[in-house]
């Protein structure tokens, strides 16, 4: 099997960055740009992200946890989301786009299943690389667990993209030392920085510019703080429905250095 | 009578539980090793004459010659981080990831979980308990 569609990982050290919110919006700009792209929670402990393409369980059906346990293959896991968006004015932009979601149970006894009986990697990898060639992606998005562990691992050393998210604190910036060390051991192709929740007061030049010179990688975007964003409550995608927004502004930024990438 | 999927098939199974590879043993590889097995994971499995392919069309710098990536190939599949299913040309190589092992809290903890879960009506987590 030989998968020619390219791999996004999505990671940031700590949680709280905005990570799901970011890999949701990211990719349906990514599709808006008229590409095949997949979106696949391997936040197999605390998923989320299907919240922000306006799903609950009674929509979701089969999850990654029903494939790591030979309960449903791929394909039938696969939820196109230009089919099913409801109501919300940013997520109706996706109809005419291709892009599906793959997400994790959110039911207790699946997320106490994998905690209990742990997690076949080779199944996972299988998993990873088949949704690009059951449905024809061109960009795989992976929304990883925050913090670094071996799933985490598994999708940066699977990555063509590593995209790692931080805000601008201490904590983030030494926690992103980690990961970018780990990225370059693990011989990520391609390295990008995304820095959210940027105070307004400061300039975000100067911040871009301390960053890259402190991680020696390119920034792609510097995303503002903004209260917008919380008001929204991952009850939509947010890029879509505020286009004009500077967060949605400087996240097409970062959507279009991905599209750049080859 | 076992038929030839049969036998390979066990033999893959008894040579995945005698080891495989973590996802953070990766990044501790030396260059070669750590090319092949990046590549070996997006393709899944792959022949000797693939792999040939694919070196071939690397930028040079990355390219191993023949005998590097025989040697590689050999040394991986020693380890167990690669399985090499059948001899010769023929062979397929196929990466061999560790599985994470469940956690090894007492079964009784678990047993106890399930119970509660069991009586809940499917729904989301609600950590309103609501």
């Amino acid at each position: 099997m030989s998968s020619t569609g390219k791999i996004v990982s999505i990671h940031s050290f700590r949680g709280g960055t905005g990570k799901s919110n970011t890999t949701a919006n990211l990719a349906a700009q990514v599709a808006l740009a008229g590409k095949r792209v997949g979106v696949v929670d391997t936040d197999i402990q605390s998923p989320g992200i299907h919240v922000l393409f306006g799903l609950d369980e009674s929509k979701m059906g089969k999850t990654m946890n029903d494939f790591l346990h030979d309960k449903a293959t791929i394909r039938e896991i696969g939820l196109p989301i230009h089919e099913l968006v409801g109501g919300a004015e940013g997520l109706s932009k996706l109809k005419n786009a291709h892009i599906w979601l793959f997400p994790s149970s959110i039911k207790g006894r699946d997320i106490s299943q994998i905690l209990k009986e742990g997690i076949d990697f080779n199944k996972l990898n299988e998993g990873l690389q088949t949704t690009i060639t059951e449905f024809d992606l061109d960009y795989l998005f992976i929304d990883t667990h925050p913090g670094l562990n071996e799933e985490t691992l598994l999708s940066i050393a699977t990555s063509d993209i590593l995209i790692i998210i931080l805000r601008p604190d201490n904590q983030d910036l030494q926690g992103t030392s980690v990961t970018v060390d780990i990225a370059r051991s693990l011989d990520v192709p391609n390295l990008l920085l995304m820095v959210n929740k940027a105070l307004p007061k400061y300039d975000p030049v100067e911040i871009k510019k301390g960053i890259e010179e402190q991680f020696g990688a390119p920034v792609a975007g510097v995303l503002p703080l903004s209260f917008d964003i919380a008001d929204n409550a991952s009850s939509d995608l947010f890029s879509l429905r505020y286009p004009d927004h500077p967060w949605s502004q400087e996240l097409r930024k970062v959507a279009r250095a991905v599209l750049s990438l080859e | 009578m076992a038929g030839v999927f049969d036998r390979l098939n066990k033999e893959i199974q008894d040579k995945k539980k005698e080891g495989g590879i973590t996802p953070l043993d990766l990044a501790g590889l030396p260059p070669a090793l750590r090319r092949i097995m990046r590549l070996m994971l997006r393709e899944l499995q792959a022949g000797y004459p693939r792999l040939c392919e694919i070196m071939d069309g690397m930028p040079e710098k990355d390219r191993l010659s023949r005998e590097e990536l025989q040697s590689t190939l050999t040394e991986l599949t020693e380890q167990y981080w690669l399985i090499r299913i059948g001899d010769g040309e023929k062979a397929i190589y196929k990466v061999n990831l560790r599985r994470r092992e469940g956690s090894t809290l007492m079964a009784g903890i678990w047993s106890a979980l399930d119970e509660k879960l069991k009586n809940k009506p499917e729904g989301n987590i609600n950590p309103e308990g609501s």
